[in-house]
C-alpha cells in the first residue's frame, strides 16, 4: 500500500508554545501524508518561553525541516552563539567558557587535558580556554561558520541566541504553511476510552470536540493530559536542583559589539543569565525561593543588569524533575509537560527536539501506540534527562563558595550516585566516564570540572614521558594557530549584519 | 599532592601469540621507559584470538596508531583485503546476503532508497540495485585502499584485512624486539599475590620469578593469570551460544578475493576465508554434530579440532591483572568478532593505562566498558543465531538488548544505538539484512517521496561508476604493491 492510500494518523497537539509548534511542524513536515496534525492552543494561556539560548543541535532541526537559516534568524532576532560564559560558579571572581568545541587534541593516545594539568602544575600552562578556538573567538567577539574539513577551523560548532517568544510564532507560521491545522480554544475536558484508557477527545470551552489517534501534550507544566488525566507520576529533582523561579527582564544593548555567547553569572541564591539578541539583551535571575523571596530577586535583578530595562521583571515558576514516563498510553509529552531542567546549559529546546526526534523514529505506524515502542521512547528520553540532570548538578556542586546558604546547600548536598561516581573517577584519575549517545561529551565535562576548580589529584602517567619544554612549545604553537584563526575571523556584529536577510526590522 | 601517576616500572605480558605480541608492542610504545617482558607460554590451540587470520576494520585503525603499516602487512605478512562477507543460508535455504563494511549508504538516504536497497542480491530473483560501494567493487573484483582524501570516490569505504598468522606474528615479534621488549619462554607456575587482589610476581617454570606492576593476560581461554585470582568470576554464555567445538581445515590453494563466506547448515556454520596463503575453511559445531557429518561438511582436509566453552570474565581487570582476548571472553569466531573484541579491549587498556598502582576507579571504568563490549559482541553473535536459517541450531537465550534490537528491526527497520557496539548502526543493519532478518519499514521511509529514492539511486550509480573507474582490478593492484 502506498503512503497515499493509508488513512493518516490523526495527531492532536495540545499547546501553542515552542514545544507544541516544534512538534506539530516536525511531524507535518517529516511524516507528510501519514499524518494529519491539529494543534489546539489558547491565547489565554501564556507561553513560558524562557529558552532564549540554544545548543548546536537546533541547526539540524531547522535544516531538516527545510527552514532557511536567515529567515529564521530574522524572525527570532537571533545572534550566533559559541558557548556559555560561566562566572563566579567555582569561586567568586573566576570564570570560564564552556565552548561548543574542543580543546587541544590528544597526543599519543593521551587526552590533551592530562598534558595541560601537568604543564599547569609546572607553572607553564595558560588558562585551558586559550587552547580552544571556540573560547578564544567568543572572548574576542568574533564569529565565522566552522570549516567543513578536519582543520583547526572545524573544531567548534555554533547555536543561536534568539527571542523564544518569537520562535513559537515563527514555527506556527511555518507549521500552518505546511498543513498543520490550528484550533483556538481552551480545553475543559480530556475524554478517555473507557476500556483502554487512551485519550480520545479534547473538549473545548465552547463545546467543540477534537478527536485523534495520538495526543502530544505540550501544555507546559500543567501537563494536562499526561500529568492530570493519566496521572503520570512526577519525579522531583529539587533536592539537587533547588532553583524554582526565574525573573526575566529585557534591556537595551549598552555596547556596540554583540557577544557571541551567553553569560551565566552565579548569584547568592541562583544564577543570572545574559543573552545578547539583535536588538536587546535578555536577562534573568534563576533562583531558589527557599533562599530568597520573589521581590528580593526582582530587585536584585534590576540592580544587576546593564542597560535600560525595557519592561518590568516577569516572574516564572517551575520545578526541576520529570514525569516517570513521558509516553503513557497514546499520550506523548514534549517539553515542560514531560520534564523541566533549568536553562543553565540551554537544554530546554534541545530536550523538546530530542523527544520529537525519538517520537518520529518510533511513531505508531497504524496510529496505535505499541507498548514496546513506548518503552523504547521512555528509555531514550529518561537517559537524556538523567545525563543532563547530572551535568547541571555538577555546576552547583563543584564549588568552594560558602558566601550564602544557597551555595552552602548545593556544595554540601548528596548528589546522585551516578554523578558521585563520575566525579570520583575524575578527581582520582582525570578521566571522564565515557558515553557516546547523549548531549555532553568529554570536552564539556572537562570544561566545567576544570573551569570550576575541580582539579584531579592524579592523572595519566604518560604525560611525564615527553620533555615538558617540548610539550609547552607544542601547546604554544596551538595557541599561536588559534590566535591566527581568530584574527582572521570577522567580528560577530560584522558577520551578523553582513547579510540583510538575517536582520530583524529595527524595533 | 597532585601530579601524574608514577609510570609502571615493568609490565609482564603473558602469552606470545599474535595478541600478546601486539600487546607488547602497544605497551612498549605507550610506555617507552617501562620494561615490557613477554612470557612465551606454551601455545593453546583453543586460543582463538591467536589463531585468527583476520579481524574487522577497527584493527586497521589500531595498527595505524601503533605504526604497523598496512603496506608492510601486505608485503611481509601476506595481507589481503575483505570488503564484504557473503552469508549463505542464514535467511533460509537458498538465501544469500552480503554484509559490507563502512557507511554503506548515506544515512540521509535511508528513506525511499532504503526501501529498494537490498544490501545486495538477496536471492537470484531480486533485482534490487546494489547499495554499497563495497559490494559493487567486490562484485567487479576491483579495489585499492582508499587514499584518505575526503573527496575521493572511495572515501566512505571501509575494509578488513586478512593475513598469514605465523608471518603476522613474526612481524610483530620483530617489531617488539626492535622496541626492546624482553622475552622469556616457559609455563606459568605459581603466582605470588600482592595483597591487593592482584599479583606481585609470577614464577616461570625452570626460568625464574618475575615481578611487575602490571600483568596482561593473553594466555587464551585458560586465563593463566586472571583465573588464579580469588575474585575471578566467569560468566557462562553456553545458554546463548550453541557452538561447542571448532574443526579447522588444512589450507587450500591461494585465492585473492574481496569477499569471504559464512554458510549455515544443520551441522553448524562454515567460514571460508580467502587469502594469499591459502583458502581456509573452518567448521563451527554444536554438541549434536557428529565427526562424520563435520568431515563431510568441511570442504577441506580436516586439521585439528578444539573444544569451546563460551563465556567471559565478569571483570577482566582484577587488581593489577588485565585479561585480553580469549582470557577475557571466549566464543566462536563467527564473523571474526573475536580478535576485533580483543583489539578493542587492548585499545581500551591503552586509553585507561594505569600507573604503577592501578586506581580502582579506572579499573571499574575499564570493566564497565569492557563488559559492554563483550555483551554487545555476544549479542551480535546472537543476532546470527536468531536468523531464520539458524534456528535449527537450537533455542537460545537472548539478552533484553538483543530482543529489543531484533524487535525494532523486524517491526520498524530501526536499530537502537548501544554503547560499545562492535559495528556501526549501518553495518549492523546490513548484517541483519544479510542474515535474512525480515525488516520492517521505518516511518520516515514510508513518508518519503519516491522521487527521493530515484534521485539517491542515480547519485549512487554515478558514485559507483566513479569508484570503479578510479581503481584497478584488485590482482593488478596487489601485484604492483608487492613489486614496489
Amino acid at each position: 500500500m502506498s503512503p497515499a492510500e493509508k488513512t493518516p494518523v490523526r495527531v492532536v497537539v495540545l499547546g501553542g508554545g515552542t514545544a507544541g509548534w516544534m512538534s506539530a511542524a516536525a511531524l507535518a513536515r517529516l511524516l507528510g501524508d501519514l499524518v494529519e496534525v491539529e494543534l489546539v492552543e489558547s491565547e489565554d494561556i501564556g507561553i513560558v518561553g524562557v529558552g532564549e539560548a540554544t545548543l548546536p543541535h537546533i541547526r539540524g532541526f531547522v535544516e531538516r525541516l527545510g527552514i532557511d537559516e536567515a529567515a529564521f534568524m530574522k524572525a527570532t532576532h537571533a545572534t550566533y552563539k559559541l558557548g556559555i560564559d560561566f562566572r563566579d560558579f567555582g569561586k567568586i571572581g573566576e570564570s570560564y567558557i564552556h565552548p561548543f568545541g574542543s580543546f587541544g587534541e590528544e597526543v599519543a593516545g593521551v587526552g590533551f587535558h592530562h598534558y595541560w594539568l601537568e604543564l599547569q602544575r609546572q607553572g607553564m600552562a595558560d588558562p585551558l580556554g586559550s587552547y580552544s578556538l571556540a573560547v578564544e573567538a567568543a572572548l574576542a567577539n568574533k564569529f565565522a561558520p566552522p570549516a567543513q574539513d578536519t582543520s583547526l577551523a572545524s573544531s567548534y560548532g555554533y547555536a543561536y541566541q534568539f527571542d523564544a517568544t518569537l520562535f513559537g510564532p515563527f514555527m506556527r507560521e511555518f507549521g500552518l504553511g505546511i498543513g498543520v491545522k490550528r484550533t483556538e480554544g481552551k480545553v475543559i475536558e480530556v475524554r478517555q476510552d473507557a476500556e483502554s484508557g487512551d485519550v480520545t477527545t479534547l473538549v473545548l470551552e465552547d463545546g467543540r470536540e477534537i478527536s485523534g489517534d495520538l495526543f502530544i501534550d505540550c501544555s507546559g507544566f500543567r501537563s494536562l493530559m499526561l500529568g492530570q488525566t493519566l496521572g503520570e507520576e512526577w519525579e522531583d529533582w529539587t533536592p539537587w536542583l533547588p532553583c524554582d523561579r526565574a525573573a526575566a527582564m529585557p534591556c537595551d544593548h549598552v555596547t556596540e559589539e554583540i557577544e557571541p555567547y551567553t553569560r551565566a553569572i552565579a548569584r547568592p541564591a541562583g544564577w543570572q543569565w545574559r543573552i545578547p539578541l539583535q536588538h536587546r539583551i535578555g536577562n534573568g535571575y534563576v533562583f531558589s525561593s527557599a533562599f530568597i523571596s520573589e521581590d528580593e530577586a526582582c530587585e536584585f535583578l534590576l540592580a544587576n543588569v546593564e542597560g535600560t530595562p525595557r519592561a518590568e521583571p516577569r516572574l516564572l515558576r517551575f520545578k526541576a524533575g520529570r514525569r516517570r514516563h513521558s509516553w503513557n498510553r497514546n499520550v506523548i509529552a514534549v517539553g515542560l509537560a514531560s520534564g523541566f531542567l533549568e536553562p543553565l546549559e540551554s537544554t530546554s529546546i534541545y530536550l523538546a527536539q530530542m523527544a520529537i526526534t525519538y517520537l518520529i523514529e518510533l511513531f505508531p505506524l497504524g496510529g496505535k501506540a505499541d507498548a514496546r515502542d513506548r518503552a523504547e521512547f521512555n528509555r531514550l528520553v529518561d537517559m537524556e534527562y538523567d545525563r543532563v540532570r547530572d551535568f547541571l548538578i555538577l555546576h552547583y556542586h563543584a564549588t568552594t563558595r560558602d558566601d550564602s546558604e544557597f551555595w552552602n546547600h548545593v556544595r554540601t548536598m548528596k548528589v546522585p550516585d551516578t554523578l558521585a561516581s563520575k566525579m570520583e573517577l575524575w578527581r582520582e584519575t582525570a578521566r571522564v566516564e565515557k558515553y557516546s549517545d547523549g548531549l555532553f561529551y568529554d570536552a564539556s565535562w572537562i570544561a566545567v570540572y576544570l573551569g570550576q576548580g575541580v582539579v584531579p589529584d592524579r592523572y595519566d602517567p604518560r604525560v611525564g614521558i615527553p620533555d615538558p619544554a617540548r610539550v609547552a612549545r607544542a601547546m604554544g604553537s596551538l595557541q599561536g594557530a588559534i590566535r591566527s584563526e581568530v584574527a582572521a575571523m570577522p567580528g560577530h556584529r560584522e558577520y551578523l549584519t553582513a547579510a540583510r536577510e538575517r536582520l530583524a526590522e529595527p524595533l | 599532592m597532585n601530579g601524574p601517576r608514577e609510570l609502571p616500572r615493568r609490565v609482564v605480558v603473558a602469552g606470545d601469540g599474535q595478541l600478546g605480541a601486539l600487546t607488547a608492542v602497544a605497551l612498549r610504545k605507550a610506555l617507552p621507559s617501562t620494561e615490557v617482558l613477554v612470557i612465551g607460554t606454551p601455545p593453546d590451540p583453543a586460543a582463538l584470538a591467536d589463531r585468527a587470520p583476520t579481524a574487522l576494520p577497527f584493527t586497521n585503525r589500531l595498527h595505524d596508531r601503533l605504526g604497523i603499516e598496512e603496506d608492510r602487512l601486505v608485503r611481509e605478512a601476506g595481507a589481503s583485503h575483505r570488503l564484504v562477507v557473503r552469508y549463505l543460508g542464514w535467511g533460509g535455504a537458498g538465501h544469500e546476503g552480503l554484509a559490507p563494511y563502512g557507511a554503506a549508504i548515506d544515512p540521509k538516504l535511508k528513506t525511499g532508497f532504503a526501501r529498494a536497497w537490498g544490501g545486495g542480491p538477496r536471492n537470484a530473483s531480486t533485482e534490487a540495485p546494489p547499495g554499497s560501494l563495497a559490494e559493487v567493487l567486490a562484485a567487479e573484483g576491483r579495489f585499492q585502499p582508499p587514499s584518505g582524501e575526503a573527496n575521493s570516490p572511495l572515501a566512505d569505504l571501509d575494509y578488513a584485512l586478512r593475513w598469514n598468522v605465523p608471518a603476522y606474528r613474526d612481524l610483530l615479534v620483530r617489531e617488539a624486539q626492535r622496541l626492546g621488549v624482553q622475552y622469556v619462554k616457559g609455563a606459568i607456575g605459581a603466582v605470588r599475590p600482592d595483597g591487593n587482589g592482584g599479583i606481585a610476581a609470577v614464577a616461570i617454570e625452570n626460568v625464574g620469578t618475575f615481578e611487575a606492576d602490571l600483568f596482561v593476560d593473553c594466555t587464551g581461554p585458560a586465563a593463566s593469570l586472571l583465573s588464579q585470582l580469588p575474585d575471578a568470576v566467569r560468566e557462562d554464555w553456553s545458554a546463548s551460544l550453541p557452538i561447542r567445538a571448532l574443526l579447522f581445515g588444512k589450507p587450500g590453494a591461494a585465492r585473492l578475493d574481496l569477499e569471504d563466506r559464512i554458510s549455515i547448515s544443520s551441522v553448524g556454520w562454515l567460514s571460508e576465508l580467502s587469502g594469499r596463503d591459502g583458502h581456509q575453511a573452518m567448521l563451527a559445531m554444536t554438541k549434536e554434530t557428529t565427526q562424520d557429518a563435520a568431515f563431510a561438511a568441511l570442504p577441506a582436509e580436516p586439521g585439528n579440532a578444539v573444544p569451546l566453552d563460551p563465556g567471559c570474565a565478569t571483570a577482566p581487570w582484577l587488581g593489577n591483572v588485565v585479561a585480553l582476548g580469549d582470557a577475557a571472553a571466549h566464543f566462536e569466531p563467527l564473523a571474526w568478532l573475536n580478535l576485533d573484541l580483543a583489539h578493542r579491549q587492548l585499545a581500551l587498556l591503552l586509553e585507561l593505562l594505569p600507573g604503577q598502582v592501578p586506581d580502582p576507579r579506572e579499573r571499574d571504568e575499564f570493566n564497565r566498558r569492557a563488559g559492554l563490549m563483550a555483551a554487545r559482541a555476544r549479542d551480535i553473535l546472537g543476532a546470527h543465531y536468531a536468523a531464520p536459517g539458524a534456528v535449527q541450531l537450537g533455542s537460545l537465550a537472548r539478552s533484553s538488548e538483543l530482543n529489543l534490537e531484533l524487535d525494532q528491526y523486524r517491526r520498524r527497520g530501526r536499530l537502537p544505538f548501544f554503547e560499545e557496539a562492535p559495528l556501526m548502526v549501518q553495518e549492523t543493519s546490513a548484517l541483519f539484512h544479510a542474515l535474512g532478518h525480515p525488516s520492517g519499514e521505518g516511518v520516515l521511509a514510508q513518508a518519503a517521496d519516491p522521487r527521493e529514492g530515484d534521485a539517491a539511486r542515480a547519485a549512487f550509480a554515478a558514485k559507483a561508476q566513479a569508484a570503479l573507474a578510479a581503481v584497478p582490478p584488485y590482482g593488478a593492484w596487489m601485484k604492483q604493491a608487492l613489486q614496489s
